[in-house]
């Protein structure tokens, strides 16, 4: 194991697991923060998997997540902003 | 050998940050100081991370890639934290009224 798996390990741990537990509970704003948190640290751990076993390819995971989780949080925050009145 | 220390260094601080973060969004008290806990992850975390990465992978277009995610993630947690706000403001108003 390697110091980027190890990061991966702590990461998936340490930060994932106070995203979901925040996800899971409290107000709909509150727990789209945890979302919002969570797919951070998600791609920050598979760039450091993709670093782990030396496969640069799995990187593209890592993109398409930096790209497509805030246009799935700007659609979740337009759902919950309701209308105007 | 020198590059690969300075990418552990970089490595340990982004982890430390995405760390504190996350401790925060638990700890902190209200919807309003959780918000944030969510920018310092997105604008130095997950960029240190990234950079630590490239540094690592050295001159190149995978490092170019790396960096390129690093500036995609701060740039895309920026914007949804501002849009989380708007959210959990708007959410406030609605429920004093």
């Amino acid at each position: 194991m390697n110091a980027w798996l190890l990061a991966a390990a702590v990461l998936a741990v340490g930060g994932l697991g106070p995203c979901l537990l925040r996800g899971l509970r409290g107000e709909p704003q509150e727990r789209l923060a945890g979302l919002n948190l969570a797919a951070t640290v998600a791609s920050t751990v598979l760039l450091l998997l993709a670093q782990g076993f030396s496969r640069t390819s799995y990187t593209d995971l890592a993109l398409d997540l930096a790209v497509l989780a805030p246009a799935g949080t700007l659609v979740f925050t337009r759902f919950l902003a309701g209308k105007e009145h | 050998m020198d590059r690969h220390v300075v990418a552990l260094v970089l490595l340990c601080a982004g982890t430390a940050a995405l760390l504190l973060a996350a401790a925060g969004l638990v700890v902190l008290p209200g919807p309003y100081l959780r918000l944030h806990a969510l920018s310092p992850a997105a604008t130095l975390g997950a960029p240190l991370v990234a950079l630590a990465l490239a540094v690592d992978t050295g001159p190149g277009r995978a490092a170019a890639k790396l960096l390129v995610i690093g500036l995609l993630l701060a740039a895309g947690g920026t914007v949804t934290t501002m849009a989380v706000a708007r959210a959990t403001v708007r959410a406030g108003r609605e429920t004093r009224r």
